[in-house]
């Protein structure tokens, strides 16, 4: 049992979205404009030439973010969406109706159709993929090349994630909305 | 009940009126069959819904129609549960329209849920309690248990009695219902425009509107303006409550405008600012929804029947779009989540517009309705018993 999360060192990206790929690879993600499971924001350079601000440029890689109160959970009519024993949110394609109400509730676009299933689709940390077969890592993790992504148990005090966030500061997305997301941004 | 038949079904007057209700019904259920079938061959894909905008016009059709049977439930209980005599006479044919315009809203909902039948097995195996939709799906089941032996108290084993105890029944799982539909849009904290108390409290507002609005409708089509005295006495009662509900309305309205603007909140100011400069609101919700019949209702000192009959038709187009603009303004603002140019063009307002199939499907649903309708004048007697 442990309650996986994830830190990002997004200031380290470079936007090669090998994430993306390994992601889409791992999990077998359809193409499809609508179809990722994850994704690299990118914040475009702030002021007007010759005054450009280069450091304002960032890119911003993100997911669902396995919210500890998760808004999709609480909407979904038929607990089809529910937290594993590893704190992870996941859906289960046998109870899910397609009604599409979690993808209006997520406030983080997390979400979408899976044509395979017919379900409705999410990150799930590589659970099925590779936490199953005994992996400690995601493969968007796995795969990048400037250690952007941490993955760990937030509830061990010595995992490289905990030890992350608890030296370091960082910033959390719409956590006023009050859904503990489980996803954190080094400063 | 009357005697029924199928060569009983195809007799009525053919008047110009009749010949083009029937044509269109048989129009719009035949859309509706070839939606049903588009969809079934290409499943969400037949669609314009997007990740952006999961939801389109097939919710907007659904909560149309389940409002309309919501409405005609209230008002008509004002009759038959409150004991208003006035209103005691349009018990039966409320009733039953309630039942078939539920029904209708089932149809177009089965087939905008991408699995129905793995719905009502897990709604039962695995309720998620903290779910609007579960609620309100579950309510409305009721509901329609409720209304349903309600009619048949009213029209085949007459019994005031149970018809009365059914009818409160259905009366308070409807408000229950339909408010939980309201709160559907209402718990979504993801989405400023729709988050809060004002969509359930305003679902059950619209509903008594809606209802008022189709009882002119389906009893000006009936009467052809030709009105019982009983009949007339009913309607100038109504004109007196619709008058009040669309001024409480238009306050409503009024007030989360200038709430959702005040202070210019990030995302929902804006938001509110594109929805209140856009025609369907302008034109659709506020002129012919909501101006029109208040004009009317308020210049005539609510004495006018006939032009209400009318304008209870414009009322309808422009409950429609309060319906559509209901889901459409719920997400039109982007869900960047970061995202800037990867995917997509810096925020602009999404832009939806229906897929054939989806207008073939959700307008179809009006088809159901008349059909059903129609066939409920010939196998009940919709009238008051009193009259025969």
């Amino acid at each position: 049992m442990a309650r996986y999360g994830m830190a990002l060192d997004y200031k380290s990206c470079i936007n090669c979205r090998a994430c993306e790929s390994a992601c889409k690879a791992e999990n077998g993600v359809l193409p499809g404009r609508d179809n990722y499971r994850i994704w690299v924001g990118q914040k475009e350079a702030e002021g007007e030439f010759p005054n450009i601000s280069i450091a304002s440029m960032t890119y911003h890689p993100s997911q669902c973010q396995h919210c500890d109160n998760a808004p999709c959970q609480q909407v979904c009519p038929t607990n089809a969406t529910y937290y594993d024993d590893n704190g992870v949110v996941r859906v289960d394609i046998e109870k899910c109706i397609l009604c599409t109400y979690c993808i209006n509730a997520c406030p983080y676009d997390a979400r979408y159709v899976d044509d395979r299933t017919v379900t409705v689709d999410k990150c799930n940390f590589c659970s099925d993929t590779r936490l199953a077969n005994g992996e400690t890592t995601t493969a968007c993790q796995a795969t990048c090349p400037t250690k952007v992504r941490t993955f760990g148990d937030l509830d061990d005090p010595n995992s490289d994630i905990s030890q992350l966030i608890a030296k370091r500061e960082y910033k959390q997305v719409k956590e006023h909305l009050g859904t503990k997301p489980k996803l954190f941004y080094l400063l | 009940m009357n005697n029924f038949s199928i060569k009983n079904l195809f007799e009525f007057n053919k008047t110009p009126l009749n010949l083009l209700v029937a044509v269109l019904g048989i129009v719009l259920l035949g859309a509706f069959l070839a939606g049903a079938a588009y969809y079934i061959l290409h499943g969400h894909h037949a669609f314009n819904v997007t990740r952006q905008h999961p939801w389109g016009l097939l919710i907007a059709m659904y909560v149309f129609f389940v409002v309309s049977s919501t409405g005609l439930c209230i008002i008509s209980s004002i009759g038959h549960v409150f004991g208003v005599e006035e209103f005691q006479q349009i018990g039966k044919r409320a009733i039953a329209g309630a039942i078939i315009t539920l029904l209708s809203g089932f149809a177009v909902i089965a087939l905008e849920v991408g699995h129905p039948v793995t719905m009502i097995i897990y709604n039962v195996l695995t309720p998620g309690f903290t779910s609007a939709i579960w609620w309100m799906g579950t309510l409305y089941g009721i509901y329609l248990v409720f209304i349903t032996i309600e009619f048949f108290f009213l029209t085949i084993k007459v019994d005031h009695k149970w018809s009365k105890i059914f009818g409160i029944g259905g009366l308070l799982s409807g408000l229950a219902a339909h408010s939980n539909l309201g709160a559907v849009f209402g718990f979504l904290i993801s989405r400023p425009t729709a988050n809060g108390v004002f969509y359930p409290v305003y679902f059950i507002l619209s509903a008594m509107i809606t209802g008022c609005y189709l009882l002119y409708i389906i009893y000006g089509f009936k009467y052809r303006n030709d009105y019982p005295e009983q009949l007339k006495a009913m309607f100038l009662k109504l004109n007196k409550i619709l008058g009040m509900l669309l001024g409480i309305l238009i306050f409503f309205e009024a007030w989360k405008i200038i709430t959702a603007l005040y202070g210019t909140m990030p995302e929902r100011a804006e938001t509110i600012l594109h929805v209140i400069s856009s025609p369907t609101f302008i034109f659709g919700e506020v002129l012919l929804g909501m101006l029109i019949p208040f004009a009317i209702i308020l210049f005539t000192n609510g004495q006018a029947i006939k032009p209400m009959v009318y304008a209870s038709l414009t009322g309808m187009i422009g409950i429609f779009f309060m319906r559509y603009d209901l889901v459409h303004d719920t997400l039109i603002y982007p869900m960047t989540m970061l995202k800037r140019s990867e995917y997509q063009l810096p925020p602009t307002f999404l832009e939806y517009f229906p897929s054939a199939t989806e207008f073939a499907i959700g307008f179809g649903g009006i088809g159901i309705t008349i059909f059903l309708f129609y066939v409920a004048e010939k196998v009940f007697n919709l009238d008051p018993d009193r009259e025969h």
